[in-house]
């Protein structure tokens, strides 16, 4: 419940619209109900004058019901329309409000959806939710509408037979869909499950063919998703009879509240309390009420589906700005230096230690390699550098200033980073290294590609620069993408640069020539290379050797090779064995 | 094939169901007509031949029971209609899925997997409403009105013709507007899955856009997407509702004028007032099953699209069978001669061009080369995915490729660089090859691919469930997982497809050391990315452009200036 009114509290910039569309659905609702009972009404009268030799004023009874199937017509068409357009303003402003919750929450607030599904079960839960003005809300307000004002009409003539309308209403609206919906709610989600589980065995069967034919299990596989298969069929007949029992007794509740109006008429009839030729008024307008719950049973399963994806998205929202801004400007770096004193760091309250104790000092226009094994926490130097986290101890200053004195963009414009893993976008060669600066113009464009030696390739590409790439354009090798990146980072001039393994996936001889064209960018600038390949770290001014979160050796590439330590050590594991 | 014509076909194997659910329908709407003429008769007795409830209790008690067949019918209809879709969904995902085992590993490789599991997943899926709502309601469609026309002409020539003039023109005018509308909701849906995929990218690449100040921007953008979509949306609606329009239009207007027009009869006393009352209840059940068609007219368009793409996959030969029948007994010695071997997948590119070596017992053999050169081919033909288009590949004498394949690949265990884990525990995992395999042997099997460690770290050991929806397992732990299948299998023959990523130092050392193990006694083909392994191996194959252009130990390589020795330089540092 705190979930849909939080939700209808987001409606509120466009309720005028959601409103009016409202309003003309029960218009298209009550036309029809009205049209009906007009038509039995007017038959019954235009035969009773005509049996008893008499006439009768049919002008008005006959305009009535060619205006009502005007208003029928007309307003189904607007209401279409209107509560479409209420439905798009809400999704469009939905994408944009979601999108500024969480911008600031990334990537340490949205770290747990990291994963691709998780993000498109988000993008698709926000498409959701456009079911639930126009499927769930306008067809309960409609249905509530309509049964209090057949109730209204009817209890003119008697309010018993206007109760037993407004019960069986109910029934078939209210009773009846929370019924099957609570019957449906056990095998609907095995059915989920099910689904996953067929759709998990035939990746497997995809992906993994090879090694199913050379291990002799590819049978084994395919009666495996043989059996899912037949399993989701039968969760979905489970489903199926309870759907046919819920459509089944709306009908029949329909049905059963004609009968028992007719056989209440026919009493009130005998008893002259009503006129004869009203009855079959009567029984018509029951059978129109009845259109107003029709659309209930969906709009519940909509509801149950709407709410869930509703409360996906405010608990992504919900969550606390991980690095909080300062109050008062950012205030001007002395200059470009880097210093880290004594910082702690984990992701969690309950995750390990990933950084501990860790002193650097980079004075400005300084080059430093941080190197060590994997999961040895040289990355969340730069995630804590860049402030998608804070430190938990310690502190980090950039030009004499603690980073949480900076207002995050003033800070990341100082930085020029090739992060570990850097996304792609849906779109231009172009488009994709425009991110970096919007001003950037063709030449500046192409030295950077060049620098990053990726020019040659997106030169030769049936469209060169405006091709597309990513997921729904040119599938780019992992080395292409990665040169991508870098040209990006290239492009973006700041004074610090920060490089994290910045020549993953890329062949040998490309990788030193882009580390060429790398170092050669980073002269005069403050720089970060973060790596675990040993390679071409002489020219660095110092190097920090870390192992589990803590800095074990420093010095430069000759000292350190002297010395014997660890780096001497790992050295030789990758060199000789 | 056409996928309309697929779709047709498909629907021969519930025949029978298909035509039980038309035929309860029909029953259904004839049941209707039943209950329209008591509740007609009820309401005319009383009203005009002043009966006593009494007397019609009969008639209503008869009403009574008509509703209960009803819904029975109605429930029954459902349920046949579902069992007819369901055994079509059953058999067609039988078919895609033998169809994809047909396709076989090499020619898989270059589909996206996402999209063929999405075709046999939700594109099945989609066929239901299909063949369960719109096929059944195609012959109602039909036959109900036909029904109701037949009850009403007789009573009042004058409605029935208003009914029968006014029927045709709503299919037809649904499938004229509706075929414009259909072209413009399609590319309505493109840009909403465009809208979709844009915000979808601008959340995945939040950190990348943080990075370059770039996230408000995006901000603005989104809003403006979101904006055009709004209006190019409308835009459509406005002439998409007009079918909707007209059959509204149509359905009612002609339930008014038939309303009007009995009233008059009734007037001039040209009717009796059950026949009218009867005629004005049928009328708006005329339109229903027309009206139902309209809304389900969408699942056609969906099934028609899951249909193009099932047949699109159909149409897709798998490649010739491979292997032959003859078979190949047990054995622990396997001596392989490669011969000029030729083969190219697509035919103005070879992928070797004339390869000869020989593989004797125990021996390893390392292959390296840049990328493309040739090596996942080798291992593709030592397999016996794809058979040589020249030359030939002997198996201790007998040709590879007229070898039963089953009994050959008893002899083969191999690692590929990213091996699949699949779902289920890291039992299954590991027994793959032998769903049968004793724990105890299974436990050794990791033990000596040294992954008994990291399992035994898992929550639940053993039985940890692994794969899609389970543990994540590194990279050099799925490495492991598969190092302990192949020692499960006990092949002679062992192909490796090295991990080129690189591992972390403790993962590389437990790599190299199971590898280390499995080749000890087997023969040993690797796909080499790393000198440690290069350096081991009894022999060492260049490959470059589909040829053999080198072959040594690593020392007499290096001693020779050659594609080696660049090769080795360009790993960075040489012996």
């Amino acid at each position: 419940m705190k979930t849909l009114l939080r939700l209808t509290r987001l409606f509120r910039p466009y309720w005028r619209w959601m409103a009016l569309g409202t309003l003309l659905a029960l218009v298209v609702v009550l036309a029809n109900m009205a049209l009906l009972g007009v038509a039995g009404w007017f038959i019954a009268a235009m035969a009773a004058a005509g049996a008893a030799g008499g006439t009768m004023n049919y002008f008005t009874p006959a305009a009535a019901i060619r205006a009502f199937a005007i208003a029928r017509t007309g307003g189904r068409y607007l209401e279409r329309l209107v509560t479409h357009e209420a439905t798009l303003r809400f999704l469009a402003g939905l994408r944009v409000w979601f999108y500024e919750h969480v911008e600031p929450l990334a990537p340490a607030g949205l770290q747990h959806y990291r994963g691709g599904d998780l993000l498109s079960r988000i993008g698709a839960d926000i498409d959701a939710l456009d079911n639930l003005y126009l499927r769930t809300l306008v067809p309960m307000a409609v249905a509530a509408a309509t049964g209090l004002l057949a109730f209204a009409f009817l209890s003119l003539y008697s309010v018993p037979m206007a109760g037993i309308d407004l019960i069986f209403l109910t029934l078939a609206g209210a009773a009846v869909p929370l019924l099957t919906n609570r019957l449906a709610s056990r095998p609907g989600a095995r059915l989920v499950e099910t689904g996953s589980r067929l759709r998990t065995a035939v990746v497997d069967t995809v992906q993994g063919m090879a090694e199913l034919v050379v291990f002799g299990a590819a049978e084994a596989q395919i009666r495996d998703a043989d059996r899912l298969s037949l399993e989701l069929i039968a969760d979905q007949e489970r489903m199926s009879r309870i759907a046919g029992l819920g459509s089944a007794s709306l009908g029949l509740l329909t049905n059963l509240a004609v009968w028992l109006v007719v056989l209440l008429g026919i009493v009130l009839v005998r008893r002259d309390e009503v006129p004869a030729v009203d009855l079959p008024m009567f029984a018509l307008v029951v059978l129109g009420s009845f259109e107003a719950v029709a659309a209930l049973p969906q709009a519940y399963q909509y509801l149950g589906h709407t709410l869930a994806a509703a409360r996906r998205i405010f608990a992504v929202v919900d969550a606390p700005a991980p690095t909080p801004g300062p109050t008062g400007p950012s205030p001007a770096p002395s200059d470009h230096g880097l210093r880290l004193r004594d910082v702690s760091f984990r992701y969690a309250d309950d995750a390990p230690w990933v950084l501990r104790s860790v002193d650097l000092v980079i004075p400005e226009g300084h080059h430093l390699a941080v190197v060590g094994p994997s999961g040895s926490g040289k990355s969340s130097i730069v995630n804590l550098l860049m402030r998608f986290w804070d430190c938990d101890l310690g502190e980090i200053c950039l030009g004499g200033h603690t980073l949480r004195d900076y207002h995050s963009e003033d800070l990341r414009r100082m930085f020029s980073v090739v992060p570990q893993r850097m996304h792609l976008f849906n779109t231009t060669v172009r488009e994709n290294l425009l991110v970096a600066n919007p001003q950037a113009d063709e030449a500046q464009l192409q030295a950077a590609a060049a620098a990053a030696h990726i020019h040659d390739h997106i030169a030769g590409l049936p469209d060169g620069y405006d091709s597309y790439v990513g997921e729904a354009g040119l599938k780019l090798s992992g080395g292409q993408a990665r040169r991508l990146a870098i040209a990006r980072a290239l492009l973006k001039d700041a004074p610090i640069m920060i490089l994290d393994e910045p020549t993953e996936g890329l062949d040998a001889a490309t990788e030193r020539r882009v580390m060429d064209s790398l170092l050669s960018a980073a002269t005069g600038r403050t720089l970060v290379l973060i790596t675990h390949r040993l390679k071409g770290l002489e020219h660095m001014d110092e190097i920090a050797v870390m192992d589990e979160g803590q800095i074990v050796e420093r010095g430069t590439h000759g000292t350190l090779m002297a010395a014997s330590g660890r780096y001497r050590q790992m050295h030789e594991v990758l060199t000789a064995s | 094939m056409n996928a309309n014509l697929w779709l047709k076909h498909a629907r021969t194997s519930a025949a029978r169901p298909l035509r039980a659910a038309v035929g309860l329908g029909t029953v259904g709407g004839v049941l209707l007509v039943v209950q329209a003429w008591l509740l007609a008769r009820v309401v005319s007795a009383v009203v005009f031949d002043h009966q006593s409830l009494t007397s019609v209790m009969g008639l209503m008690w008869l009403l009574l029971g008509v509703f209960a067949a009803r819904a029975a019918v109605a429930w029954l209809t459902e349920w046949v209609a579902f069992r007819a879709a369901a055994s079509i969904k059953l058999q067609v995902r039988r078919q895609l899925m033998e169809h994809v085992r047909a396709m076989g590993p090499v020619r898989l490789i270059g589909e996206h997997s996402g999209e063929l599991a999405s075709t046999v997943t939700d594109g099945v899926e989609a066929l239901e409403a299909y063949y369960a709502r719109f096929l059944p309601q195609m012959s109602l469609a039909v036959l109900v009105p036909v029904a109701i026309l037949a009850v009403v002409f007789p009573l009042d020539w004058i409605s029935g013709l208003v009914l029968l003039v006014t029927a045709p023109v709503i299919p037809l005018m649904m499938t004229l507007i509706g075929k414009g509308a259909e072209a413009l909701n399609q590319r309505q849906w493109r840009r909403l899955a465009r809208l979709s995929a844009h915000f979808l990218d601008a959340l995945q690449g939040l950190t990348t856009l943080k990075l370059f100040n770039a996230s408000r921007r995006e901000a603005a953008v989104i809003a403006r997407l979101s904006d055009d979509y709004r209006r190019s949306t409308m835009a459509v609606l406005r002439v998409a509702f007009l079918s909707s329009l007209a059959l509204e239009f149509l359905a009612t207007v002609s339930i008014a004028l038939v309303a009007v027009l009995i009233g008059f009869r009734l007037l001039w006393g040209e009717l009796d007032f059950q026949s009218g009352f009867l005629i004005l209840l049928l009328a708006p059940e005329f339109y229903q099953p027309l009206r139902n068609l309209g809304t389900h007219y969408h699942a056609r368009m969906d099934a028609i699209g899951a249909a193009e793409r099932m047949v699109e996959l159909l149409d897709t030969p798998p490649p010739a069978a491979v292997g032959g029948g003859v078979p190949f007994p047990a054995t622990r010695r396997v001596d392989i001669e490669v011969r000029d071997v030729r083969f190219a997948y697509q035919t103005e590119h070879l992928a070797l061009d004339g390869v000869s070596f020989d593989l004797k017992h125990g021996e390893r053999v390392a292959l390296v080369g840049p990328s493309g050169a040739g090596k996942s081919t080798v291992i593709n033909l030592l397999l016996g995915f794809i058979q040589p288009a020249a030359g030939s590949i002997l198996v201790n004498g007998r040709v590879l490729h007229e070898l039963s394949p089953e009994d050959w690949l008893r002899h083969v265990a191999w690692v590929p660089q990213r091996p699949r884990v699949f779902h289920g525990t890291v039992l299954d995992n590991i027994r793959l090859g032998r769903p049968d395999a004793p724990l105890e042997a299974v436990r050794e099997a990791a033990r000596l691919a040294l992954a008994d460690g990291f399992i035994e770290a898992l929550p639940e050991g053993f039985d940890t469930l692994v794969g899609d929806g389970g543990q994540g397992l590194s990279g050099g732990q799925a490495q492991r997982l598969a190092l302990a299948r192949a020692f499960l299998k006990d092949a002679p023959l062992v192909l490796l497809d090295e991990p080129s990523a690189n591992l972390d130092m403790e993962s590389e050392r437990l790599l190299n050391a199971a590898v280390e193990r499995l080749a000890t006694g087997r023969t040993t083909v690797s796909i080499a990315h790393r000198l440690n392994t290069v350096r081991r191996a009894d022999r060492i194959l260049v490959l470059d452009h589909g040829r053999l252009v080198e072959t040594g130990t690593h020392r007499e390589l290096l001693a020779d200036p050659g594609l080696y020795d660049r090769l080795v330089h360009s790993y960075g540092e040489a012996g």
